[in-house]
């Protein structure tokens, strides 16, 4: 009955009043003002941050070779000479471990980058140009789709014989682009009918500008959050790929260091710390994508903000009551 | 807060169908939330239309969706009362609160076209609805649904179209005929009609007018468009930054409008025939209701509050006025009204 | 004639496919539409919705191609013009404002960007002077001051304002002809005077042709001199506005002119006949008058042939066999 709607937000009854006002504040740019603003993805850039710090002062904090071959210091557990222990080879687990960030954060970066990048110029093209454009993405994207990615993966790193991050990184991307290109055509088309994109026609803008200049602005939170999403989505397939050894395991990395703590049994020894420090490394910068994912989400979708919590205020404290409150403007 | 107990909580009204006594209603939390509802008396009798008007963001919608108890937080009732039928619906049990949402009250919303399924036959709709609420056999529930399909002037036989093949003035009486189906003695309508053209506006309210004589049920009819209440309503709530600040039957508040923001509003209508003057409509715009204007919230967009008359300028600007009886049924809050008609 | 007229519209139609492949239909949204707009008049192009009296508006604002039919634009026809040059001298002065006053700004932009694009586009003034002209033209539409609105985000202002940085922005090009689709009914009743004076104002001081699209005929007789009332995609009835609305021609009109509330006439008596047809009137039409199956004065020759817009008094002009027969 009457009821058949009551998800009506009866906070519209609202919106017409004087709206927020912007409190430009401190030198913060818009976009990291609003992650800041957010409790998850501010949790997330911290521990996001934490790992990028680590894997870049990583050659100052690492034994120099992390794969060095010591009888005398093999199978170690975690003291005060091997923060993490050692493997059974000898080598120091913690210069694995962060060295191991490097490679980690440089493949997600690149793999998310060009996956995010070849999602939104098909997609957003595909939705502007419709017509044949539309349905030679569409078909593109479908294939990808249905096509199941870790087999495909473990088939392409079979037959692909070099095993280097750059092709790891085309590879990850091949298969991940699909998912990010739909979701991002789908915005754009609703964007595009929105009267703005008219508006702009009418005032003598250029296509390119139109794309460029009006659509994309308002799709940045949307790709970003595409862009998180494929940097995890990659760390987790490639750890899950040199795991199971399909790829060059002679390298220093987190799913290296796991396979060969699998191959050689270590737990079945006692020795839980091959396994668990590079797994909690992993899981940590895993987790802290998650959370700015969510955050990125939360302020993506006017109806997950957490907006108007008593937390604010605190936040206020913390910040000085100057943070940049835009979320309104991210649609 | 201090001000609602200085406010006459409905004492002198007998009390009718329905009756909000001192209702406020908050947005948010912290030490701003914003009052969409702040502190409002209104009373309706059996059987009677009461019109609500008012611009966007004036809280007319909350009122009727704390009516309805569907607040969602962040909105929630922070004083006041609601009664019907002199038993106060604050604190009800969640299947009291269905009960009375079905047999008591029911809503139309101005979106509630879209709010039909897609997927399912209409009739199929009216029958989920009614089993729902009360034990009755598909098949009567189905001969029922094509009676008030007839009544609000739709075919019968449009119980097996898919909402899709009818138009959205169609659609619109759809839900109203579902609104009506349990008898209910109130009927919100929230808007009902603003989204339809106006000859299909016209037809859909000379029907609920029909069946409102034929069935007896009472309207609370809240829109922005006061000349549509002025045909329509027995008596006129004007609503203002979440305060009423004038109440009069209609056809009086037409040639005797008191207060200035009813006047301005007034005056916001072209008419239709007649000598053309060019008209003002009401400067500035609404207040934010996080911080709204001391005094009286109406004063920085009153055309009568000049800071040459320092009276009632500090008045005006410090003061909140009450509603106050002027006439039998005529309640104006506005300084400048108290001060010659007391 | 196109000294007189910037804007002129010969026989426009535009039809809508719809269905599916197999069971093709079209819609007649614009149908041998004519009309013209002329400097410092407004005209009121009035309908329900679908009668297609937006689609007029796009095909106008060059957003829409026409099926057939043209668009004169100081004698000469724009509505096939492809190259971008040609496109865009015709925005410079063809302009359009849009119903949604939260739809038609970008969100992320903000008030700047959008008064300032038109002057950078059609290169109204040197680049060191847009930021003055921005303020300039912020002011004259009433937002004050520009400095700090100029600042702003959409999301940060009224509905009210919102349209008047969309007038801003239409004006940016010091265009002759405005389109307003529907350009206050999603506004407050408080603030949509603001607005029609505003374009009154406009028109006085500028000399611009308004086309006002509407469904108020009430605001449309305050702003306007002239009216087109469309139905089906049909124009049934045009004239000066005030000859129109007192004595309507086409039933249609009267239908419209009944239905509307007004508190000035109100009577209880003024019942209007409850609806017998519908709008899918414009959906693949037969010969006959599109009105036919709601009218009540329709006789039998209605159905026959397609009545014309004939001159029945001077200037206004009706479609329809009964009250302005052909002679």
């Amino acid at each position: 009955m009457s009821q058949l709607d009551p998800t009506l937000d009866p906070a519209l009854d609202l919106s017409l009043e004087a709206p927020r006002r912007i409190r430009r504040g401190f030198h913060v740019p818009g976009w990291l003002a609003l992650l800041l603003s957010n409790t998850k993805s501010r949790l997330g850039l911290a521990m996001v941050g934490l790992v990028v710090v680590v894997a870049v002062i990583a050659p100052w904090i690492s034994v120099a070779d992390p794969n060095g071959f010591s009888l005398l210091a093999a199978r170690q557990a975690p003291s005060w000479n091997h923060l993490f222990g050692t493997t059974d080879q000898g080598s120091d687990i913690f210069s694995q471990v962060v060295i191991g960030a490097r490679r980690s954060l440089l493949l997600g970066f690149f793999a998310a980058a060009l996956a995010t990048s070849t999602a939104a110029v098909l997609g957003i093209t595909a939705a502007l140009l419709g017509g044949l454009v539309d349905d030679v993405v569409n078909v593109l994207i479908n294939i990808f789709l249905v096509i199941p990615p870790i087999p495909l993966l473990v088939v392409m790193s079979g037959y692909v014989q070099d095993h280097g991050m750059t092709t790891m990184i085309v590879v990850l991307a091949l298969v991940l682009w699909a998912f990010e290109a739909r979701i991002l055509r789908a915005q754009a088309l609703s964007l595009k009918s929105r009267d703005f994109v008219d508006a702009a026609r009418a005032s003598g803008e250029s296509t390119a500008r139109i794309v460029f200049g009006e659509l994309v602005p308002n799709m940045i939170s949307r790709i970003a959050a595409a862009f998180v999403l494929v940097f995890y989505i990659a760390l987790l397939v490639d750890a899950g790929l040199e795991f199971l050894g399909l790829a060059d395991v002679s390298k220093t990395s987190w799913g290296v260091t796991l396979y060969w703590a699998q191959t050689n049994s270590t737990v079945l020894q006692g020795e839980w710390w091959p396994f668990f420090f590079p797994g909690a490394a992993l899981a940590f910068t895993v987790l802290g994508l998650v959370l700015l994912l969510a955050g990125i989400d939360e302020f993506t979708n006017p109806r997950l903000r957490s907006e108007h919590k008593p937390h604010r205020s605190r936040l206020r404290m913390l910040f000085g009551g100057r943070l940049a409150t835009r979320e309104e403007g991210v649609s | 807060m201090t001000i609602l107990v200085e406010q006459p909580s409905g004492s002198r009204r007998k009390t009718g169908l329905l009756e909000l006594r001192g209702l406020a209603v908050e947005y948010g939390f912290g030490p701003r939330p914003a009052r969409a509802v702040d502190g409002v008396d209104l009373a309706l009798q059996e059987g009677e239309v009461l019109g609500l008007a008012g611009e966007s963001g004036c809280g007319k919608t909350t009122i009727a969706n704390a009516v309805l108890q569907i607040l969602r937080p962040p909105a929630r009732i922070a004083a006041g009362s609601i009664l019907f039928e002199g038993e106060d619906i604050l604190g009800k049990s969640t299947d009291d609160l269905r009960r009375y949402r079905w047999r008591n009250v029911s809503m139309v919303l101005q979106s509630a076209m879209n709010a039909l399924n897609p997927v399912m036959r209409v009739g199929d709709q009216f029958v989920d609805a009614m089993r729902a609420h009360e034990k009755i056999n598909r098949k009567r529930a189905l001969a029922r649904a094509g009676e008030l399909l007839e009544l609000v002037g739709i075919d019968h036989r449009r119980v097996s179209s898919y909402p899709h093949q009818l138009s959205g003035g169609m659609r619109q009486r759809v839900v109203i005929a579902m609104a009506l189906s349990l008898e209910p003695e109130l009927i919100i309508l929230d808007e009902p009609t603003t989204a339809l053209d106006v000859v299909v506006q016209r037809e859909i309210l000379q029907q609920v007018e029909a069946l409102k004589r034929d069935f007896g049920f009472a309207v609370l009819f809240i829109t922005h468009d006061l000349s549509l209440l002025l045909e329509f309503a027995d008596r006129i709530a004007i609503m203002y930054a979440g305060e009423i600040v004038e109440t009069a039957p209609a056809a009086r508040l037409a040639e005797n409008p008191q207060h200035p923001y009813t006047q301005g509003l007034l005056r916001s209508f072209p008419p239709l025939s007649g000598p053309l003057t060019p008209l003002t409509g009401i400067p500035g715009s609404p207040p934010d209701l996080r911080d709204p204007p001391t005094g009286c919230r109406f004063h920085p967009r009153c055309p009568h509050c000049l800071p040459e008359q320092a009276d009632l300028y500090r008045r005006q600007t410090t003061e909140r006025p009450t509603l106050r009886v002027i006439e039998q049924g005529h309640e104006v809050a506005c300084h400048l009204v108290a001060e010659g008609a007391e | 004639m196109t000294a007189a007229a910037p804007l002129e519209v010969q026989s426009l139609t535009k039809h809508f496919p719809i269905g599916s492949a197999v069971r093709r239909a079209h819609v007649h949204a614009v149908d041998d539409v004519t009309f013209e707009l002329r400097p410092g008049t407004i005209t009121a192009l009035v309908g329900e919705s679908g009668s297609g009296k937006s689609t007029v508006a796009r095909l106008l604002a060059h957003l829409d191609e026409p099926s057939s039919g043209a668009v004169l634009f100081e004698g000469s026809d724009v509505s096939h013009v492809r190259r971008r040059r040609d496109v865009l001298r015709y925005r410079s002065q063809v302009q359009i404002i849009f119903q949604d006053p939260f739809g038609s700004l970008n969100p992320v932009k903000t008030v700047r960007h959008h008064v300032e694009r038109p002057l950078r586009i059609h290169r109204v003034v040197p680049s060191n002077q847009v930021e003055q002209r921005v303020h300039e033209l912020l002011r004259t539409v009433g937002l004050v001051p520009p400095e700090d609105v100029a600042a702003k985000y959409p999301h940060e202002l009224s509905g009210g304002q919102r349209q008047r940085v969309s007038i801003a922005r239409a004006l940016a090009v010091e265009p002759k002809v405005i389109l307003a689709d529907e350009p206050i009914s999603m506004l407050d009743v408080s603030i949509r005077i603001g607005i029609l004076n505003l374009m009154a104002r406009l028109k006085e001081e500028h000399g611009i042709a308004f086309l006002y699209v509407t469904h108020d005929l009430a605001s449309a007789r305050y702003v306007a001199d002239d009216i087109l009332v469309m139905y089906a995609g049909q124009i049934v009835e045009r004239g000066p506005i005030e000859d129109v609305l007192s004595e309507p021609l086409h039933p249609y009109t009267r239908l419209l002119l009944d239905a509307v509330p007004d508190p000035a006439t109100k009577t209880d008596a003024q019942e209007i006949d409850l609806r017998k047809g519908d709008t899918s009137a414009a959906v693949d039409p037969s010969e006959g008058c599109r009105f036919r199956a709601r009218c009540p004065l329709a006789i039998e020759i209605c159905s026959q042939t397609t009545p014309q817009l004939v001159e029945a008094r001077p200037r206004h002009a009706a479609r329809c066999h009964v009250t302005a027969p052909a002679s």
